[in-house]
């Protein structure tokens, strides 16, 4: 059994990639998405020129970049799965629901933390040139994107299977979404501000920010995973 | 594949009631079908049948009585039950952006099925769409689409297989196709089938049942229903349930 | 006594305990004055902010509760009792972020001010209007359901997370009842303000009971007309 699940789960995943590499759709979407919210950025910013140090404000910026990025990607990705009623054939399958629920959530978070990992350089060209760069070890910034984007996916699957299924579902996602995502944004900007301002202390501030996202990850995950086979049944 | 059910009887419905609240999409449906047989499931817009099919292909779960498919009951033995149901519904329940191909062995993968090259290109000569397998289905027409859903179906041999109106929206040329596919599968599957058409579906059935409001209105052989009794019943449940 | 009769008996003792706590604010528990003599009116409001914020959080885990109970039954009648919960929430919500905006100004001189509670209430406003939200958009009866309980589930374990992180993130909010140096309250104040809490948990648990009972009565119509054949 274990096995076959297992089966399953790289069939759905690889699925997914296929379908991805052949369309670009997520992955495209996405990245201008990124793009397009640093030009807007850049009008932000730009009455405050060089009075302003870019670092105090960057981990707020890159996060609701981030944020508003995987909700374009969480509301493609159950699109194809409704587009020609793919996902009652899918259901039909003997496969345990969980399984889904994990194939697509791994998937999820791929692009997602694809998309971060290339824009980021893109942020820091942008707008850290000629500064001050960033004070401790740049791989902790790694470890916030990926513990965040886990629970950004695994809560975000969860709701876009539902939204997917609603009218208007794109600003429905975003309305259920933001606001559940409350805690980890606010734990995941006070860990990037101490990993990218320093000083001393800033390691301790950083791991027990890193403490509130891996909470957040496991309890919203354990919740969602529970949930799923209710919500994907119905 | 599997025990043969005890009874012999493809599906056993008992007592069936789909209930939310006060409305009933099912209610107290009983019947059984031997294995083997043809059954057309007739009835008017939200007179229950897609509910009905939904319960017997695992994918709803029945609020009362029980339900036996292929000897397993829906509920409790669903993941095994599902190794013995295929769908062919008016949707294709195909990637658009998958190949023909690939399409068929993700499929195949789901269900575990082994040397999953050699069926898919089999299926794919059945269907005759060997020469297209590897074109996205995106650019196929709807009959051709009909037929690849048709291979998806009948990739993991099912023992009962499941059509939701699979004749909308094809045109005459698909319908035949369709007409000689199932001509040819006839004698090794059950079938159960939802039809808003009259003729056809008592041409092709061996049972034929009527739904209306959630309850069933007739119920009978084929060669025991007389058809112009048959039609005047049929007309006269179309009226009900329709707001 | 029926139920409607206990809601209504509990509406008149609610409204009655929460206008007395209202009287004994300003005539009896006038323990507050400022260092120069004057009284602080500003003060007042905490014996209907405090109540009605923790009356919300109260009926808000019945969001929950009823939730869990309708994904284990599928039973209509609980998702009804999970929808009234969350729109007794709302009101309580709302008129918790109304007093703690006027008090913010009188103690603070600011109407807004990004701080825990303010935070919590605000996300927790967030998510009781997105509920509603959801189930606008879901058409299927039991689908709608469905999602509502998932997702007042997820939002009612999300709510203390959201508080305890922007607690955890500094407080300048007056934690009053957890003790601490000049904190505690006096008899008199003590004493009304468990009249007004009493007093408010009734008010609750009468729109509750009031509300159910008429979303039962239109249930049972829409039940008989099901079986009239309408």
């Amino acid at each position: 059994m274990a096995s076959a699940s297992w089966r399953q789960f790289k069939a759905i995943l690889r699925k997914d990639l296929v379908m991805e590499m052949r369309t670009h759709e997520m992955i495209t979407s996405m990245g201008l998405y990124a793009i397009l919210t640093m030009v807007v950025y850049q009008i932000a910013l730009t009455e405050a020129g060089e009075a302003l140090d870019v670092r105090l404000v960057m981990p707020g910026l890159i996060w609701v970049a981030f944020i508003f990025m995987s909700l374009l990607g969480l509301n493609r990705s159950f699109v194809h799965e409704k587009d020609q009623g793919c996902i009652d054939a899918l259901l039909l399958s003997p496969v345990d629901r969980p399984v889904i629920f994990f194939a697509k959530f791994s998937g999820n978070l791929l692009f997602l933390l694809a998309v971060e990992v290339l824009s980021l350089p893109v942020f820091a060209f942008l707008f850290l040139q000629g500064r001050e760069g960033i004070s401790n070890p740049i791989w902790l910034l790694g470890v916030v994107m990926l513990a965040a984007s886990v629970g950004i996916s695994g809560v975000g699957t969860l709701l876009a299977t539902m939204t997917v299924n609603t009218s208007g579902k794109d600003i429905l996602l975003a309305v259920v979404f933001v606001p559940l995502m409350y805690p980890l944004l606010r734990a995941a900007v006070g860990a990037t501000f101490a990993a990218v301002i320093g000083g001393p202390g800033s390691i301790e501030t950083f791991w027990s920010w890193m403490a509130w996202v891996a909470g957040f990850d496991v309890i919203m995950l354990l919740v969602a995973f529970g949930l799923y086979e209710f919500v994907i049944g119905a | 594949m599997g025990e043969t059910p005890l009874t012999g009887n493809a599906l056993e419905v008992r007592g069936l009631t789909r209930a939310f609240g006060a409305r009933k999409a099912l209610d107290k449906v009983d019947f059984d079908l031997p294995e083997g047989a043809f059954l057309s499931i007739f009835g008017p817009n939200g007179a229950g049948k897609t509910t009905l099919v939904k319960i017997l292909t695992t994918l709803l779960n029945p609020s009362a009585g029980s339900v036996r498919v292929c000897g397993l009951d829906v509920v409790t033995d669903a993941v095994e039950l599902r190794h013995k149901i295929g769908l062919i519904s008016h949707n294709p329940l195909l990637y658009a952006d998958l190949t023909a191909e690939e399409n068929l062995l993700f499929f195949a993968e789901m269900y575990g099925i082994p040397d999953a090259e050699e069926r898919v290109r089999e299926l794919l000569e059945s269907v005759e769409l060997d020469h297209r397998r590897l074109d996205l289905t995106r650019t196929f027409s709807r009959g051709m689409l009909q037929r690849l859903s048709i291979a998806r179906a009948l990739l993991h041999r099912p023992d009962i297989l499941f059509l939701d109106e699979p004749y909308s929206g094809l045109d005459p040329h698909a319908m035949d196709i369709l007409d000689t596919l199932i001509a040819q599968i006839r004698g090794e599957h059950t079938f159960v089938m939802i039809s808003h058409d009259l003729s056809k579906g008592l041409e092709l059935c061996s049972h034929a049942l009527i739904l209306a409001n959630g309850k069933v209105v007739m119920f009978d052989e084929r060669d025991a229903i007389d058809e112009a009794a048959f039609r005047e019943t049929y007309r006269a449940t179309v009226g009900m349930g329709v707001a | 006594m029926n139920r409607t009769k206990i809601a209504r008996l509990m509406l008149a003792l609610g409204g009655v305990l929460t206008t007395a706590a209202f009287f004994m604010t300003f005539f009896w528990a006038n323990a507050s004055t400022f260092p120069d003599g004057r009284i602080d009116f500003g003060q007042k409001i905490f014996y209907f902010h405090v109540p009605v914020a923790e009356a919300s959080f109260l009926v808000f885990f019945f969001t929950a509760f009823y939730g869990v109970k309708f994904l284990m039954t599928k039973d209509r009648r609980f998702d009804t009792r999970a929808k009234i919960a969350t729109e007794v929430t709302l009101l309580f919500v709302l008129l918790t972020m109304a007093t703690g905006i006027l008090w913010t100004k009188v103690a603070w001189g600011v109407w807004w001010l990004w701080e825990p509670r303010l935070t919590t209430y605000f996300i927790l406003t967030l998510l009781v209007i997105a509920y509603f939200v959801l189930r606008n958009s879901v058409e299927d009866e039991e689908r709608r359901a469905v999602y509502a309980s998932a997702f007042g589930i997820l939002a009612f374990i999300d709510a203390p997370i959201s508080f305890f992180i922007t607690r955890w993130a500094e407080s300048v909010h007056p934690v009053v009842l957890a003790g601490g140096e000049g904190s505690g309250l006096e008899t008199p104040m003590l004493i009304t303000f468990i009249v007004a809490q009493v007093g408010m948990l009734m008010l609750g648990y009468a729109f509750y009971e009031m509300r159910l009972h008429e979303e039962e009565i239109k249930e049972r119509l829409e039940a008989l007309k099901v079986t009239v054949g309408g």
